[in-house]
């Protein structure tokens, strides 16, 4: 039996809304400590790992292990339905055909509830062994999603510079080139405007913008973000939740797949 | 090595050897029967059917050469002289007899080659104008080659005598404007593969040291001399031909298609048979560096490629065959032969026609035929040799999915073979003399393979009989369209008639449309009763036939005036307002051709019932085939507009009256066949189309049905004109209308079993889909109508969904083929773009043009259809995943929906694609793509599937650790059985390719097992490796 309550309905939401464009059938493999999802777009290029923690719900109870297999288009159009501010539970038996979405509106006592057909997806368990990264760049979510979406609009790939005191974001089209430059910088007032290097090996690499368009969908999650770069091996963003991740695993480009 | 068993196909040609020693033709024997000593040509008559014709010139003038055979199988050049090519030009109204001496002088002063001009009564085949002839005036000309010069003069208004020919400065109509080969031939009666008798003492042979041809008898005659005869009776045999039938095998380089200039041909097998025996009794291969021996055939190793080309021209010329087949020969074959020659200087290798000194090459033709589509191809003139090439003849006759050899084979022969990749060819050249021996016996295959095409489709005796129809020579039939068959016997007729057919300039355009046959509109759905199918047999020609419709018969208003002809007593009007004169005034000479080509064809299946000859049994079908097709291409003539004479007033009259029967056929059987005439039932025409309409009679047993079809057949007839009748050919029982030349149904001819059942417009043989779709519909079609269980049928369609959305349904299901061509296309093609990538990635196994481009959609980023596609093997090999949504909506969905819709109606019928069955999808964890090198694959539990910590040690959790014995036995049992299935396959693989004892070699993306075997040897790998997994498992 699983029967998990978010205090807001838009929480839910918004994980939704931040990965349902890279992948459209994935598994939620709801277990005693938490929710995790972890599905790769068709490409194989972008991998998606989250998890939202036991501690992001305000009653959460799961028995035993429980596959969701969900078609997120179709959960998308069902989360619409609901108010942000409504409570949203979500409940399954332990083997289930479906799953229940309950939502409460705590003011007006309005219940609505939807149940979502669930589709058995037999897929591989995958793993990315734990890298040592280069670099670590933390940032604001907002500043990382202007510069792709900035940059998208010059080339369909994107070159990140990380050295000693700046980060360098790069695109060189047919129309022209583009940079945007982001120093370090503490702000102890509002912290996450922070943005800070750490630094181990200065790198470069280049990434799909097309990608990097459907990683910044993650940045209404939180305000700041955190991206890890070695060369050679796949970045990995990460947007943090009060319990929990989103993280998106995206390989760079390399220069013999131009 | 060790000593391998004889291949099945080795064992056949041991049989053949020993069955051509036991007869009397000497086996492996190469040349003809010598000439008798003392041949006297006073005393000898010839007789010798012809086989190829060409136009010659002798003494500056034009002449024919018939290359021929006579009975005995001497070959023979006969040369016709005498005859000259003509023309006609209507005579000026004050043209006078006197005038024409003055007026041959004018001519021969102003155009070259003029030879003579005569008087004649003619008349025009344009139009009825009361039947009077008028003066024409015929001008001859020694050489043919004139001609044109001379007739333009007179269409362009140079040519002015008194002022006359000329008309406001433009010049005249000229008339009879036909090719001087097919001219003399018309003239002298002449049909195409006919036989032909030189009476003793009216030819003189060529002395040898004039002779130009390598025939073993050259001879001269007069046309005035000859005797033709036309193919009947004792002239209905067939000389001994000798066909060839010969394929090479080049090495090519990897990833690159043979190219002459560099990749070396090393071998070329060959096999000779005589027409009508049945065993070949020469097999040989030629070959480059040795060659183990094989039995039933000649090897000749040669050190040089140079050597074996220069020995294989001899052995041509030896073995003087009258026919050359092969499968793509004329594209491929030959003129690879003659580049390769010319790249390594070889001058005296194109020298294998029938005529010493005339050199082989190959020229580019474009032939473009509304029946046949546009195609390039190449032509090689090998005088006095026909070509027929097999693939050209199934590309022409039937509509397959694939052309490829082992496809036509498959399914002409029942017979597969093994396919093998040009890469492949080059390491087993260079590999010892046992793999050369291999591809020897692979080529002989390949060379085998047409003849027996040849037998079984009985081509050279069809198209002998087409060509001695239509009077054309053999060639033509491949290398020229539909028309000149119908122009050939028009002319025929016409001499006959003093007629003469203008030389109309070809300005129409192809886009003058009339309107085409008319369908009455379906009334859709699935009809549990018997549906009777009405047809008009040969429609068009009896159309033609009743309305005395023809070029002779169309009437204009002022001759309708000018002769005060009066409507339906004299003359009839055509729905499209067209007017013909009757047949009791003047019968057409078009209705005079239809009716002789279908009462010949009626007397061909009457003799064809008595005869027990088989090989007579053969003549007499082609034959009865030939004159329905020449009847049905009469009507194509005058509405082509391209054409040599288009008439849309004949063939927008013929379309007008089939209209207006299919529509008077329904009134007929609707107001005839009604409650109201006391009938249980009224009859509905629930469908019409062309020629034929289908009624629903209402009563639910075969045995009224048919009664009825047969009597309402009848009963219409007498409403319409002789000859044109309506038939009651079959029955549907059921019938599943899906739309305007959509429907299925089981076909009934009588009460006690069904004939088959038949489909017509849906997608069981589409080529541009995969073999899923055609599969699924047939069974379903099979379960509906066959089985009448339509709940069946459901649960089928649902299970192959669900097996297709989880991965379960066989690669080779999905895998669609397209040929990659030379053009370059304008939109990214899913194929196209595969092969660039697919070279990309290694040059050698890429598909090169021409080739077959198999691919399958799998899930990509990408949403266009050409950024989806992937090569079947590479998708086996890395586990990637299938885009079954595609195959789903874009290849199940439309054909499954229609076919559903009618019976189950909408809603159900969209059930079927989105039910509870399409809740379970398998999704392939691919290895590839930029993310796969760094992902690990978590290992889990054999047991629960629940993903394993990495400390686990083994292949089980804890909490599954009881079962593994359970689960080990079951892992096992999984090992065994893909074993049990990868041998099956491996062995049924090997016994295509004839022998249990050699690697399988084949590569054949058109097969259905390759795949299965591919993926099956993939599988067993990997279980093994998951086997292996246990050892670390303790219990």
């Amino acid at each position: 039996m699983l029967e998990a309550k978010f205090e807001q309905a838009a929480f839910f939401k918004k994980i939704i809304d931040a990965f349902k464009d890279t992948v459209h059938l994935c598994n939620f493999n709801c277990s005693p400590s938490g929710i995790t999802v972890q599905a790769v777009d068709d490409s194989r290029v972008l991998l998606v790992s989250l998890l939202i923690g036991e501690d992001s719900f305000t009653s959460y109870r799961c028995d035993h292990n429980i596959t969701l297999g969900v078609d997120l288009t179709a959960l998308a159009k069902v989360l619409k339905c609901g108010n942000n501010d409504d409570t949203l539970s979500l409940v399954a038996e332990d083997t289930p055909e479906s799953v229940l979405i309950v939502f409460e509106d705590t003011q007006k006592d309005r219940i609505s509830e939807y149940s979502l057909k669930l589709i058995d997806i037999e897929s591989d368990f995958l793993d990315i062994d734990d890298i040592e990264y280069d670099s670590v760049v933390n940032l604001p979510s907002s500043d990382f999603q202007k510069v792709a979406r900035d940059l998208s609009q010059l080339s369909d790939s994107l070159a990140i510079v990380v050295t000693k005191d700046t980060i360098k974001f790069e695109a060189n089209g047919d129309i022209g080139t583009g940079s945007v430059i982001l120093k370090p910088f503490t702000d102890l007032e509002n912290p996450q405007n922070t943005v800070k290097v750490e630094l181990n090996k200065p790198v470069l690499l280049s990434f799909g913008l097309k990608y990097l368009l459907d990683v910044v969908k993650g940045s209404s999650l939180a305000p700041a973000m955190s991206v890890k770069l070695s060369e050679k091996t796949p970045a990995l963003f990460e947007y943090k939740l009060p319990s929990g991740y989103l993280r998106f695993y995206l390989a760079p480009k390399f220069e013999e797949e131009e | 090595m060790a000593k391998v068993e004889p291949s099945k196909f080795e064992k056949e040609l041991l049989t053949m050897s020993s069955e051509a020693d036991a007869s009397k033709a000497k086996d492996q024997t190469w040349g003809r029967p010598p000439l008798p000593d003392g041949f006297d040509p006073a005393l000898n008559d010839i007789s010798f059917q012809q086989l190829d014709a060409e136009e010659a010139l002798t003494d500056g003038s034009s002449a024919v050469k018939f290359f021929g055979v006579t009975e005995e199988g001497y070959s023979i050049l006969c040369t016709v002289v005498g005859f000259l090519h003509y023309f006609y030009v209507p005579a000026p109204i004050n043209f006078r007899k006197e005038h024409l001496e003055e007026f041959i002088k004018y001519l021969r002063a102003n155009f070259q080659g003029v030879h003579d001009v005569q008087m004649a009564m003619k008349e025009s085949i344009w139009g009825y104008n009361g039947g009077e002839k008028v003066v024409f005036l015929k001008v001859i000309a020694a050489n043919a080659k004139d001609v044109p010069k001379i007739r333009s003069g007179f269409e362009k208004g140079q040519v002015s005598f008194n002022g006359m020919f000329v008309s406001g400065g433009d010049g005249i109509m000229t008339y009879d404007n036909i090719q001087y080969l097919l001219r003399m031939m018309i003239d002298c009666k002449i049909v195409g593969m006919s036989w032909i008798t030189l009476p003793k003492g009216t030819y003189s042979m060529v002395p040898s040291k004039d002779r130009i041809s390598t025939c073993q008898l050259e001879v001269n005659i007069d046309y005035r001399k000859m005797i033709p005869h036309q193919p009947e009776g004792k002239w209905l045999k067939s000389a001994p031909l000798r066909i060839l039938s010969f394929d090479i095998e080049c090495a090519g380089r990897k990833g690159i298609f043979p190219e002459a200039e560099h990749d070396s041909v090393i071998q070329i097998a060959n096999v000779v048979s005589r027409s009508g025996e049945t065993t070949p009794f020469v097999r040989n291969v030629f070959t480059v560096n040795t060659c183990s021996p094989i039995t039933g055939s000649e090897i000749f190793e040669h050190e040089h490629e140079s050597d074996m080309l220069l020995a294989w021209k001899n052995f041509i010329v030896r073995v003087d065959p009258d026919v050359i087949i092969g499968y793509n020969t004329t594209n491929f074959d030959l003129p690879y032969l003659l580049d390769r020659a010319k790249a390594l200087n070889l001058k005296n290798f194109p020298y294998f026609g029938r005529l010493k000194y005339v050199k082989q090459e190959a020229k580019d033709s474009v032939f473009s035929s509304k029946a046949y589509g546009t195609r390039e191809s190449k032509v090689i003139n090998i005088d006095g040799r026909m070509q027929l090439d097999l693939l050209q003849f199934i590309q022409r006759e039937y509509k397959l999915r694939s052309y490829t050899l082992n496809s036509v084979s498959a399914h002409f022969l029942n017979e597969q073979k093994e396919e093998v990749q040009h890469s492949n060819i080059t390491d087993l050249q260079n590999g010892t003399s046992e793999t050369r021996r291999r591809l020897a016996v692979y080529c002989l295959k390949d060379a085998y393979l047409p003849l027996r095409l040849l037998e079984k489709l009985m081509c050279l005796v069809n198209y002998t009989e087409m060509a001695r129809v239509t009077g054309v020579p053999f060639s033509f039939l491949l290398t020229r369209g539909q028309q000149i068959k119908v122009i050939s016997q028009l002319y025929r007729k016409c001499l006959e008639v003093d007629t003469v057919i203008p030389n109309l300039q070809q300005n129409g355009s192809s886009d003058v449309q009339y309107e085409g046959a008319t369908v009455i509109e379906p009334k859709r759905g699935y009809y549990d009763v018997p549906i009777a199918t009405l047809d008009f047999s040969s429609l068009y020609p009896s159309i033609m036939m009743a309305h005395n419709l023809c070029y002779t018969t169309l009437l204009n208003r002022n001759t309708i005036e000018r002769l005060s002809l009066k409507k339906d007593v004299d003359y009839t009007q055509a729905p499209s307002g067209d007017c013909f004169i009757k047949s009791s005034k003047r019968k057409g000479l078009l209705p005079i051709i239809l009716e002789e080509l279908l009462s010949a064809r009626k007397q061909a299946k009457n003799d064809l019932k008595k005869e027990t000859d088989p090989f007579k049994k053969g003549v007499l079908n082609g034959r009865q085939l030939a004159l329905k097709i020449s009847a049905n291409s009469v009507y194509g003539f005058t509405g082509a507009t391209i054409g040599k004479l288009p008439c849309l007033a004949i063939s927008s009259s013929v379309t007008a009256f089939g209209r207006e029967m299919i529509e008077k056929t329904k009134q007929e059987v609707q107001d005839h066949y009604c409650i109201a005439n006391g009938f249980k039932y009224d009859a509905q025409v629930i469908y019409g189309d062309t020629d034929s309409v289908m009624v629903k009679f209402g009563y639910d047993d075969l045995e009224t049905c048919m009664k009825m079809g047969e009597e309402a057949a009848d009963y219409v007839s007498t409403k319409f004109l002789n000859p044109i009748k309506l038939e009651f050919e079959k029955v549907y029982f059921p019938y599943l209308l899906i739309n305007k030349k959509r429907y299925a149904g089981l076909y009934w001819t009588n009460t006690k079993k069904f004939d088959k059942m038949d489909t017509k417009g849906i997608e069981t043989v589409r080529r541009d889909n995969c073999r899923l779709v055609s599969n699924v519909i047939t069974k379903v079609l099979e379960l509906i109508l066959e089985r009448r269980d339509v709940p069946e049928a459901e649960s089928f369609v649902k299970q192959t969904i669900a097996d297709l959305l989880q991965n379960r349904v066989d690669m080779q299901q999905l895998v669609i083929t397209k040929a990659l061509s030379r053009q370059d296309y304008a939109n990214k093609q899913p194929h196209v773009e595969l092969a660039e990538r697919m070279r990309k990635r290694d040059a050698g196994s890429a598909p090169a043009i021409g080739d077959r481009v198999a691919y399958v959609v799998i899930k990509t980023a990408g949403t266009k259809a050409y950024e989806k596609s992937e090569d079947p093997l590479f998708v086996l090999e890395n586990n990637l995943p299938i885009d079954t949504k595609y195959y789903l909506e874009n290849q199940l969905s439309n054909p499954l929906t229609r076919i559903f819709e009618p019976i189950l109606g909408e809603k159900r019928a969209r059930e079927l694609l989105t039910g509870a069955h399409t809740r379970t999808v398998t999704v392939a964890a691919p290895t590839t793509g930029g993310l796969m090198k760094f992902v690990k694959r978590v290992q889990t539990c054999k047991g629960c599937k629940s993903a394993l910590p990495k400390s686990n040690k083994g292949t089980l959790c804890p909490n599954c650790l009881p079962k593994a014995g359970q689960l080990y036995s079951e892992a096992l049992a999984s090992l065994n059985a893909l074993e049990i299935k990868f041998s099956r396959l491996w062995t049924q693989c090997q016994r295509c390719q004839g022998s249990l004892h050699q690697d399988v070699l084949c590569a054949n993306k058109d097969c259905p097992i390759f795949y299965m075997r591919k993926k099956a040897q993939k599988d067993v790998a990997q279980q093994a490796l998951e086997l292996e997994k246990w050892n670390d498992t303790e219990w």
